[in-house]
């Protein structure tokens, strides 16, 4: 097997035979990207209308169904609403500190079979559990850690509490969010993202990232779309206008 | 510069140009001992030879004072592959020079002379194929629409997929002749269906595939070249 | 690895492919369709022609420093507890991955939609391992149980009609099966659930890989790049060395671009950013991640006539735009990758001998370079190829012949001017109306679709004494 001091020396042998090819630069990374993503999210806030209205006008695009409530305390009955329309039963959701408001106790109350997920690590055979309980699921709850307007594209952060299967296995996703994830630009995203990187990670972030841009679709069968593939069929966002509670992760 | 294809085959293209040229006031030269500008060997990677050609037409064209060539092909070869063919530094130097001094004809017309009414020579609609050289090696979409616009006496139409190759490609149409030709008669197919009675092209190679697939289909819709249809108005600028 | 194609020449697979309608027809709905979205998609993005400069200048600048950002992923990949392994030769690819399934007694692979996993033919070398590699991608779930190859970079099955998918899932599945796209999908979800449900090895490529963070990227539409990357114990990602770039901040940029030239959309449906494995506290994530770098004939073009193709991002735009692609599809080419990119690529993965005739499989139109998101001058490397070919004596002694007696002739105006009396002879038996319809020989290759013009009875130049006397008259 090669190793990695002779791939790397192979490579070094062969740049130095192309001294001089070609000209270029990376693209310009912000120093402190931390400070600098406070500095955007202070400047964000004015226009955060704006900005919703734009994703509004994306989500809907790639097939998104984009909700607005008032307060916190409506959301589970428009996930209920959603649930109740598509004839659903089960739901998966992220913990509730995760989430930014507990939905598993009202939707529990409203008749659905609701399982949130544990807020610390737990053993082999309990992830086996959650994870068929998600892939038998109708509906999968999740917050959103980063909207963003110019593409109509909701980002998850996974780790404890926030689980990859609840935006994944069942066939509709229902993402909970407020103006404070609402970016304008996809090189604005690229700052958030510089700045989840800068440094160690906190202990309960997880080890994927994922830009979901609409329902799963494909168009390989003679190019003709088709939702729902492998992930889900239906995708929502539900937009809360006074905000959610801090959220951990 | 009369390009090969243009001495051998279409002879009657290059004395449109001369004669066209000289009613715009011009005054046209023809150096002798041209054969060709070297493209097809050039493209086919035989670039010692290709280089040698092109040495051969910097001698030829040391003294003109503009080069204007009917065919965009040979217009970008002379332009954009003399130079970094050339090794030494006077030659390249010379090549820059020529690649500065050498113009597609629309581009000659449009943009050195200024010159964008005339009358057409053909009557009834008329559409426009993009040579690819023309188009995406010299940038150029716009001269030759802008003559072809202001026809006096011909409809100009647009035509659909006029961007797309024609497939003759030098020596590709015999490489692999099937292929060169399921592309012409894509083109062909809707060249007919554009209602054109002509389509216009600025490039030797591409009239020679389009000639050669309407004649075999007994079309009544011709190929020509753009000196084939512009006629100096009367008084015009 | 065989390559099953090539027992016929590439003209005469070509001519197979013309040949079917069915293939025709699917290829012209096809690409244009492609071509139309991604038009659109860049026309309304304004500052898309920007983005693609800064793309090519990223992939440029960090070709540059490539030692340096594969350290730095390297470093990071393994801060976060993945492993790292190197990769000479697909073959050398290939006994990695099956190691890793060795060692962790993997049974059954699910893959996402994976060109080099393509081109160093794992999915052979597994099956052949004992372990039952699965494709997830839609396309590519197709082209497996067909036993076929992929006809295009990210349109797999872009050569089969719904009613030939339907046969296919009936026969291969057990299960009747109608034409209809979204039942068929349907159906491929059901069978595809169970198996990233059940799997143990995930399988993956990689679209970027970024230095700074050790992070894994991968785009898809479906979202079994997700499932592949989260259900299993065991993910390997298999990664060309030189889809590394150096930040989140140059990520961005790549996916401004990416899914606009692949398919028109502002972006794709999944952007999945893999930091290695599990963290304590998820549900989900593997329990190992791997990242296998891929050399096989990359790094020898650092300094290599082809370096510009290392910029490639896979988009498949070159494929939608290029007249010849569009007439024969991918099977015609004979190789993992299609289209006019393709031929480089082959030339990179398997020396310019491969691509003998391939380097020929081109108009030289241009479309391609206007096409790619980072403006790989493709045709002008076709050339290069070519130029390759002829000096290392690969092209056929016959055609050197022609070419060499081409370039003495042009430049030597007397023999060029006897060729043409010559010819004006020689045409004479040949003449029909002006125009000659059938020439003998290799001349028939023109003649035998096209008519050809006479040589003129008089040329330009023996014109020309006549016309510099009108000019004094």
């Amino acid at each position: 097997m090669t190793a990695r001091t002779e791939f790397l020396a192979r490579i070094r042998g062969e740049m130095a035979r192309a001294s001089g090819a070609g000209t270029g630069v990376p693209a310009v990374r912000p120093d402190r990207p931390r400070e600098r993503l406070d500095v955007l999210r202070r400047e964000l806030a004015e226009g955060w209308r704006e900005n919703l209205a734009r994703f509004a006008r994306e989500f809907e695009r790639v097939g998104g169904v984009l909700h607005r409530v008032a307060d916190a305390r409506e959301v589970p009955e428009t996930i209920a609403r959603i649930a109740q329309e598509q004839g659903m039963r089960s739901v998966v959701t992220w913990h509730a500190a995760s989430l930014g408001l507990d939905v598993a106790t009202p939707l529990a109350a409203r008749g659905l079979q609701t399982t949130a997920a544990p807020a610390a690590e737990v053993d082999a055979p309990e992830r086996a559990r959650h994870r068929a309980l998600a892939a038998a699921a109708d509906l999968g709850v999740t917050g959103v850690d980063l909207a963003v307007a110019e593409t109509g594209t909701l980002v998850v952060v996974s780790g404890a509490g926030r689980p990859r299967s609840a935006s994944l296995l069942p066939a509709c996703h229902v993402a909970v969010f407020d103006r404070e994830v609402l970016v304008e630009s996809l090189a604005q995203a690229g700052l958030v993202l510089e700045a989840w990187h800068d440094g160690a990670p906190p202990e309960d972030r997880g080890a994927s990232i994922n830009f979901i841009t609409g329902p799963s679709r494909t168009a390989d069968i003679e190019l003709t779309l088709t939702r729902g593939v492998h992930g889900p069929r239906d995708v929502h966002a539900v937009f809360v206008e006074q905000g959610l509670a801090a959220r951990r992760g | 510069m009369v390009t090969c294809l243009g001495d051998v085959f279409y002879p009657e293209i290059g004395e449109r140009i001369v004669r066209l040229l000289r009613r715009l006031g011009v005054n046209v030269e023809f150096p002798a001992g041209q054969t060709c500008c070297g493209l097809p060997l050039f493209n086919s990677g035989y670039h010692a030879d290709a280089a040698a050609v092109a040495r051969r037409t910097l001698v030829i064209f040391g003294e003109a004072e503009q080069v204007v060539v009917p065919s965009g092909s040979c217009a970008w070869m002379v332009k954009h592959e003399y130079p970094g063919l050339m090794t030494d530094p006077a030659e390249r130097a010379a090549a820059e020079r020529l690649a500065g001094r050498t113009h597609e004809l629309s581009q000659f017309l449009v943009k050195r002379l200024g010159r964008r009414r005339f009358t057409s020579a053909v009557p009834g609609r008329l559409t426009y194929h993009d040579s690819c050289h023309l188009l995406r090696g010299l940038h150029e979409a716009e001269s030759p629409r802008a003559l072809l616009r202001g026809l006096a006496g011909a409809e100009f139409v647009e035509l659909p997929g006029c961007d797309e190759c024609c497939g003759f490609g030098g020596s590709f149409s015999v490489r692999l002749p099937e292929v060169s030709t399921a592309i012409l008669d894509k083109k062909l197919d809707s060249v007919e269906a554009s209602g054109a009675d002509a389509v216009v092209a600025c490039d030797a190679g591409c009239l020679m595939q389009m000639r050669g697939g309407l004649s075999r289909r007994g079309s009544r819709v011709r190929a020509l070249h753009l000196a084939e249809v512009l006629e100096p108005s009367e008084g015009g600028s | 690895m065989s390559e099953p194609e090539l027992a016929t020449p590439l003209r005469e697979r070509a001519g197979q492919a013309l040949r079917d309608t069915f293939l025709q027809e699917a290829l012209s709905i096809a690409t244009t369709k492609f071509i139309d979205l991604r038009r659109e998609a860049f026309a309304e993005f304004p500052e898309g022609e920007a983005l693609r400069d800064q793309a090519r200048a990223i992939k440029e600048a960090t070709l540059q420093r490539l030692d340096h950002y594969l350290e730095m992923l390297i470093d990071n990949v393994e801060r976060r507890g993945g492993h790292v392994h190197y990769a000479t030769s697909a073959e050398e690819a290939r006994s990695i991955v099956l190691e890793i399934a060795r060692r962790t007694g993997a049974r059954l692979a699910v893959k996402s939609k994976s060109m080099a996993t393509e081109e160093i033919h794992l999915n052979d070398a597994l099956q052949a391992a004992g372990v039952t590699p699965v494709e997830t991608d839609l396309g590519e779930y197709i082209i497996q149980l067909a036993h076929e190859r992929p006809s295009h970079i990210i349109a797999p099955a872009i050569h089969k009609t719904k009613a030939q998918v339907a046969e296919l899932f009936t026969r291969a599945l057990g299960r009747e099966a109608p034409p209809d796209p979204e039942v068929l999908t349907r159906i491929a979800r059901a069978e595809l659930r169970e198996k990233f449900l059940q799997a143990d090895l995930g399988i993956s490529g990689a679209n970027f890989g970024v230095a700074e963070t050790g992070t894994i990227v991968l785009v898809t539409n479906e979202g079994n790049g997700r499932m592949v990357t989260s259900l299993p114990r065991v993910h390997v990602a298999v990664m060309g060395v030189e889809k590394i770039i150096p930040s989140m901040t140059d990520l961005v940029v790549f996916l401004a671009i990416l899914a606009k030239s692949a398919t028109g959309q502002t972006l794709s449906v999944y952007t999945s950013l893999v930091n290695g494995p599990r963290r304590g506290g998820e549900l989900e994530g593997p329990e190992e991640f791997h990242l296998v770098l891929l050399d096989n004939g990359r790094i020898g073009q650092i300094a290599g006539p082809l370096r510009e193709a290392l910029s490639c991002l896979r988009c498949g735009a070159c494929l939608n735009v290029c007249p010849v692609y569009r007439q024969i599809g991918g099977h015609a080419y004979g190789y993992t990758y299609p289209g006019p990119i393709g031929i480089l690529l082959t030339a990179m993965l398997n020396g310019t001998e491969s691509v003998r005739d391939l380097a020929h499989a081109s108009s030289l139109c241009g479309a391609c370079l206007d096409a790619c998101p980072v403006r790989i001058d493709i045709p002008r490397m076709l050339i290069e190829l070519r130029r390759d070919v002829g000096e290392q004596r690969i092209a056929p002694w016959a055609e050197r012949v022609v070419f060499g007696a081409l370039g003495w002739m042009l430049q030597r105006p007397a023999l060029y001017r006897t060729a043409v009396r010559l010819g004006r002879l020689a045409q004479r038996p040949f003449m029909r109306r002006g125009m000659i319809r059938w020439l003998p020989l290799f001349f028939g290759a023109w003649t035998r679709t096209r008519d050809l013009p006479p040589v003129a009875r008089r040329t330009f130049q023996e014109r020309w004494a006549e016309l510099e006397r009108e000019s004094r008259s």
